[in-house]
């Protein structure tokens, strides 16, 4: 019966492919839209759509115009609005679970952020620590972009003379943190499908 | 005749416990009213301006009939009643017993200034070291230790604050009728044990107390400590926990064996917390933390020895208790956002502003920044601080704020010129009682008025001008800075202090956010039968509720309380006064000589001269201090030796001497208006003698005044003991029923056929109380109550009378006429909900009202299950003209069917359009649930309204659109929905011709206007008519039953005496001059004027009259006059007074 475009499927539908939304649009249910987060987000500035507004719009069920925004993206985790929010919601993780989300659906907008996370990560994930020469490698190689590494380059050649950068080359490591980072993920398969609040 | 069972305990003396105390008081019962704190009038002695006037008002809440039997001037200054006995300082300590013979224990708190010698000279003040922050100024001045508890109160005895006094003695030595006592010689009687291993702990703590004044002995081991409390007899023992051998603990324990009523309180280092509180289960008072403060420590010390050597405990009987605690206010420096309070200097509560406003505050009422005194030009106010906050657990809406502000903000632009700039900030601006959304409108046409629909985040001082600056986003989603000169936190309320002690004292439970809890569908019972919750006691309520929930309490006390027959006992102690009528003026004149500031040797003899030039003065005696207790004896002791007719008592404030005067009428049986006070003029810190001219003239004003004082007895009205309630819905069952359970006979007219009203079609309450099932008991009650006569099927045909016999024709329901004479009338008409044409409604089935939807879902014939989309629009034609008031049980319905919708298929999408969803009280909670639930709410702005389209389709499948902007997100949305309900609120149905067969006014929207929407919600201005119910203004079904309670109360306070009579003055009419103009009808206020077109003469209810002088003010030939402001009463007092100036007296040289 509703036919209309604009007009969510939030909380009627069961699809799975609306369960993750569904699942982050239960955890900011009770907002009142006073704007209370977007008055403390240190990012606002930087932000296309205000944190009120991007909340407005997972309630309302609008994906496509959540997903090009980058809103989500500049969240700094500084839970400056989880602290003030009169509901006490967890505007934080849901901002989490919206990269987590966007990361998912392969977004496009999300995707530096996503290779620079992943990149950092699987580094971290062979060594147990981060090798910087072996993060930006694996970051303009999931970059694609030739001309990519000229932009880092005068940044690259600072840290190098101070002695900041590990310089050996990329490698498989001993990967033992891999148990760690497998359950991790486990437990993330879990929260998605969990239907909590 | 007294009994236990007749007498009321009401505790807490703000306007509710007034209320309560003074509607119990006024149907005869006795009551001991008590408070805490040192004063009356709670939170609203410190507010001067209520909305929707911005005047104060409270006197409105006097006796209106019996007025001699109380005080008749301004109730903020104080409160006596024959019946009532009022114990200030004084907290409730323990109740057992059950309703109609409760045992209780009040104590009553140590004073050092004894109030019958005190005259409150104030030198004491002067003198005093000490300056403290000032409570009643919410901590923006000082004061000193010794100090008036309010500013205004009369009679206003000086008290002293024990944690902040520091004995020093200048006040004793100062006082000039030795009223002082600072304890210190019982101090020294007062033993304690310091018992510790550490012989440095042992001597600090000595030095400290012995400082005090307190006797002080040390013992280093627990079994030393035990002998000694063998040998003397200890107030109070400090232990330490940890110590070699016996433990504190064990001390403890032993020493309770050997002195059971020792008071302990153990010393306790951070580690030992635990068993420290472990001790107080074993019977420790508290415990200390070390290392020790002194600012805590001495107070407690202070209190246990006050209540154990000063404290009065007293035993008394009681028949019913009322609980009228009140609340007390959010502190936002508790919070986790503070929004800049205590940071920033230029951040205020609500509390504090109108202390800043407020003739008796820190700067007079002058509207400048408390922390430099800067004129304020642009004021903030932020709305919910404290309130419908998840993050203070208050899940619910304090009600108050939004109005006010919104008064705040008004004062601001009366106090501060038109042009001062105000911004409130809030999220729903609720205006949910009748007269508030005109008085928004009012507000929201100032100029330099704004409201922002937002939540500002934070609150900084400005880098340079350290002004607050507001950081909030704005409703078009742009981030703003904005500088103001003051932020005033709208702080929401708390349960009051202490509530919980009273709650685990008294029994009653408290609910999830520690209010005391009352019945689902009896608005003030707790779970304690006999204890009732006054006023806002019971949460969040503004002036108008805790009245109305006040006198509801009053009257389930009284039928608590059992023993009504309809009678008073108030009639059978009635006083005789000597009859001296006929007799010519024969006064005697008490003068005050105010500690020889009128010096008796040099004034004496020429006051007395002058005085005496007028025949009609028979004595003058001379009193030094007439306000103390001694200087009263020996007036009283000279009245009763002689045989005088008229008493003037020359002195100061005449308020001070009105129970004087009572308790001296009565001891030498001469009636209380033959007895006057005038003020001499002579008191104040000013210690120069005035000159005697001024004191003479001010006698001979009054010696003018009473010598034309009319001697005759006060005429009675006779009163029918029997009440008529035209309307059987809840309110008009509820009203019946409680007046029928205190003896009366009620007659019940009810225009349909059956009882019940709109609980016939209501199904349950928001918080799911059945209604149907509540329809069918109180329906089955009335029916079958003896004291109850029900007319269904019948109406008011006509009628005329007024207070105490009004008689009243009614049509039955085969037409046959009968015509009542009943003392009081109660009109609970009640309302419907509104018809309407907009949005589409009547053009598909799919497009229906609250009221149906109510209907249907009960019956099934709506099944969510089948609901893909609900839409439901808010204030359909409310809140805006003509019908600009809110029904405010929209919204609560709304929420309730959301939830219901959802509840029985969570997959129905639902949106609400909204302007404002009014939830206040506890009802937010519910606002929250339906969010949670996954309810969509989308506020509309009024000037751009949803649009509905129907589209053609089979009947019953009409395709039905809502066009709507959310302004969040900036989408234009378009919703198809199943089912689009309508809130079309509520409209009164209260016939014209029957208000005036009552004499009742109603308001432009037909609702019953009440003689005061704040003080008086449910009295007509026409004594002894009454309402309860919607016909009052829009309320759900408890609400009403509490009206109804209220209304009930109201009308017992006449109906429960035989006769009635009004108080002095009263107005009168000289039948050889009255030319028959009716102007004084028509200008009388209270209606207590007509034309008895028999005689054809107009007649003076002397019960209803309250001699305000209107009617004398516009007769033109002098016949309409009042008794005691006669003409040549007032113009004799006029020439006494100027005449001083005009002809000086030369008392010095003897020349009278």
């Amino acid at each position: 019966m509703n036919k209309v475009d604009q007009v969510p499927a939030a909380y009627r539908s069961n699809a799975e492919a609306n369960r993750e939304m569904d699942d982050i649009g239960r955890m900011i249910r009770a907002c009142i839209q006073c704007g209370t987060c977007s008055g403390s987000c240190p990012n606002e500035f930087a932000m296309d759509l205000t944190p009120r507004r991007l909340w407005r719009l997972v309630l309302l069920g609008q994906e496509e115009e959540i997903f090009s925004s980058t809103t989500f993206c500049l969240c700094s985790a500084c839970y400056y609005c989880t602290l003030r929010c009169p509901r006490g919601l967890p505007l934080t993780e849901a901002m989490y679970r919206l990269k987590q989300a966007a990361a998912r659906r392969k977004v496009k907008a999300y995707r530096t952020s996503e290779a620079f996370y992943g990149s950092f990560l699987e580094s971290v994930r062979r060594h147990g620590r981060v090798r910087e020469s072996e993060f930006m490698t694996l970051y303009f190689s999931a970059m694609k972009n030739p001309l990519l590494p000229l932009r880092f380059a005068s940044l690259g050649l600072k840290l190098m003379a101070k002695g900041k950068v590990d310089l050996r080359p990329p490698s498989r490591g001993d990967m033992r943190l891999a148990a760690l980072f497998d359950k991790v993920a486990r437990l993330e398969s879990r929260q998605l499908t969990r239907n909590d609040r | 005749m007294k009994t236990n069972s007749s007498k009321a305990l009401v505790v807490g003396a703000g306007i509710s416990g007034i209320r309560s105390a003074l509607d119990l008081a006024e149907s005869g019962h006795q009551v001991i009213l008590i408070d805490r704190s040192l004063h009356m009038g709670g939170i609203l002695s410190r507010l001067d301006y209520q909305f929707p006037t911005n005047h104060c008002g409270m006197c409105k809440m006097l006796p209106l009939v019996e007025r001699d039997s109380g005080s008749q001037f301004c109730l903020r200054k104080g409160l006596f009643h024959d019946n009532i006995e009022l114990r200030l300082g004084c907290e409730l300590t323990s109740v057992s017993g059950k309703p109609g013979e409760f045992s209780v224990t009040l104590r009553q708190a140590p004073t050092q200034v004894d109030p019958d010698l005190c005259t409150g000279c104030g030198i004491c003040s002067q003198v005093c070291p000490v300056e403290v922050p000032d409570d009643f100024n919410a901590g923006l001045a000082t004061r000193k230790a010794i100090y008036l508890p309010l500013p205004h109160a009369v009679p206003n005895p000086y008290v002293i604050d024990p944690a902040a006094c520091d004995h020093c003695g200048k006040c004793l030595q100062v006082c000039p009728t030795g009223a002082i006592n600072l304890s210190d010689q019982q101090r020294g009687n007062f033993l304690i044990l310091v018992v510790d291993d550490e012989p440095a702990v042992r001597d600090s703590l000595k030095e400290w107390l012995v400082d005090e004044g307190f006797a002080v002995d040390m013992a280093e081991s627990g079994r030393q400590a035990l002998e000694m409390l063998r040998d003397k007899d200890y107030g109070l023992m400090l232990t330490d926990i940890k110590m070699p051998g016996m433990d504190g603990v064990e001390l403890l324990q032993r020493a309770k064996q050997v002195r059971p009523e020792l008071t302990v309180v153990m010393m306790t280092a951070y580690a030992t917390v635990e068993t420290a509180v472990e001790a107080m289960k074993e019977g420790a008072f508290d415990y200390l933390m070390k290392p020790f403060d002194p600012a805590r420590m001495i107070p407690m010390v202070v209190r246990i020895f006050e209540d154990r050597m000063a404290a009065r405990d007293l035993e008394i009987g009681v028949g019913a208790i009322v609980l009228a605690c009140g609340t007390d206010y959010f502190n936002p420096a508790e919070s986790k956002n503070t929004l800049g309070y205590g940071i920033c200097p230029h951040v205020i509560t609500g509390i504090e502003f109108e202390r800043l406003v407020s003739g008796t505050g820190p700067t007079a009422g002058r509207l400048v920044r408390p922390a430099d005194g800067k004129p304020a030009r642009k004021i903030a106010w932020l709305q919910c601080v404290g309130s419908r906050d998840l993050q203070t657990n208050t899940d619910y809406c304090s009600s108050v704020c939004c109005m006010y502000a919104v008064k705040e903000a008004l004062l601001a632009g009366e106090k501060a010129g038109e042009d001062v700039e105000t911004a409130i900030f809030y999220m729903d601006m609720r205006a949910f009682g009748l007269p508030f959304q005109r008085y928004l409108d009012e507000a929201a046409a100032r100029p330099g008025m704004r409201f922002e629909r937002t939540r500002v985040h934070s609150v900084t001082p400005h880098p340079e001008s350290g002004s607050p600056v507001l950081t909030y986003m704005g409703t078009d989603g742009k981030l703003v800075d904005e500088t103001f000169d003051l932020v005033v936190l709208s702080v929401g309320q708390r349960p009051a202090r202490r509530t919980e002690q009273l709650a685990e004292m008294t029994g009653c439970k408290l609910n999830q956010w520690g209010f005391p809890a009352t019945a689902p569908l009896d608005p003030v019972s707790t779970d304690r039968p006999g204890i009732f919750v006054s006023g806002s006691a019971s949460g969040l309520k503004d002036i108008s509720e805790s009245v109305i929930f006040a006198s509801a309490a009053a009257a389930r006390a009284a039928v608590a309380m059992g023993g009504g027959d309809g009678s008073s006992e108030t009639d059978d102690k009635e006083t005789a006064y000597r009859d001296v009528s006929g007799r010519r003026p024969k006064i005697m004149a008490i003068v005050c000589t105010c500690g020889q500031r009128l010096s008796t040797d040099r004034d004496g003899p020429l006051v007395e001269k002058r005085l005496k030039t007028d025949p009609a003065v028979g004595e003058v005696v001379f009193v030094d201090r007439l306000c103390t207790a001694g200087g009263w004896q020996k007036a009283q002791e000279a009245a009763a030796a002689k045989d005088f007719n008229r008493i003037l008592v020359g002195a100061c404030h005449p308020y001070l001497f009105v129970k004087k005067i009572k308790a001296l009428s009565a001891a030498i049986r001469l009636a209380p208006h033959l007895i006057d006070a005038v003020d001499l003029g002579l008191t104040g810190p000013d210690s120069s003698p005035p000159a005697p001219a001024l004191p003479v003239a001010r006698l001979q004003a009054g010696l003018a005044r009473l010598k034309a004082a009319v001697v005759d007895r006060l005429p009675e009205v006779e009163v029918a003991a029997t009440a008529l309630v035209v309307g059987g819905g809840v309110a008009g069952m509820q009203a019946a029923l409680t007046m029928a359970e205190r003896g009366h006979r009620v007659t019940l007219v009810e225009k349909s056929d059956r009882l019940g009203g709109n609980l016939d079609w209501l199904q349950t309450t928001i918080d799911g109380q059945d209604l149907q099932d509540l329809c069918r008991t109180m329906v089955s009650e009335v029916e079958s109550h003896p004291n109850i006569k029900t007319m269904t099927g019948s109406g008011i045909v006509g009628g005329y009378g007024q207070v105490g016999s009004f008689f009243t024709t009614i049509r039955g329901p085969d037409g046959e006429i009968s015509t009542l004479e009943h003392g009081v009338a109660i009109l609970a008409t009640g309302g419907r909900e509104a018809t309407t044409t907009a949005y589409g409604y009547g053009s598909s089935d799919r497009i229906i009202t609250q009221r149906r939807l109510e209907q249907a879902l009960a019956d099934t014939s709506i099944k969510p299950a089948g609901l893909e989309t609900v839409v439901m629009i808010q204030c359909v034609d409310s809140r805006r003209k003509p019908r600009n008031y809110c029904s405010r049980v929209c919204c609560p319905t709304t929420i309730k069917h959301c939830l219901k919708i959802k509840q029985q298929n969570p997959e129905t999408a639902v949106y609400v359009l909204y302007r404002d969803i009014m939830t206040p009280g506890f009802m937010e909670t519910y606002f929250t649930a339906a969010r949670r639930a996954g309810v969509i709410f989308i506020p509309y702005d009024p000037e751009n309204r949803p649009e509905v389209e129907v589209a053609d389709g089979e009947k019953g499948a009409e395709s039905v659109k809502v066009n709507c902007t959310d302004p969040v997100s900036g989408l234009k949305l378009t919703i198809e929905t199943d089912l689009l309900v309508l809130a079309t609120g509520i409209v009164p149905r209260l016939p014209a011709e029957l208000a005036a067969t009552f004499g009742v006014d109603v308001d432009e929207h037909g609702f019953f206007r009440p003689a005061d929407s704040k003080w008086r919600p449910v009295d007509a201005l026409k004594e002894g008519v009454f309402a309860c119910g919607i016909c009052l203004g829009p309320r759900a079904a408890v609400e009403s039953m509490a009206t109804g309670q209220a209304a009930a109360s109201r009308a017992l306070r006449i109906i429960s005496r035989r006769r009635i009579s009004s108080g002095h003055p009263v107005a009168q009419v000289r039948y050889s001059l009255c030319a028959l103009c009716e102007r004084c009808i028509e200008a009388c206020p209270y209606r207590a004027r007509m034309l008895d077109t028999d005689r054809t003469k107009v007649v003076v209810n002397t019960a209803m009259c309250q001699g305000c002088g209107t009617c004398a003010a516009v007769c033109p030939n002098g016949a309409s006059v009042i008794n005691g402001y006669l003409r040549q009463q007032m113009f004799e007092t006029i020439d006494a007074l100027t005449q001083a100036f005009d002809e000086p007296l030369d008392l010095e040289a003897g020349k009278v």
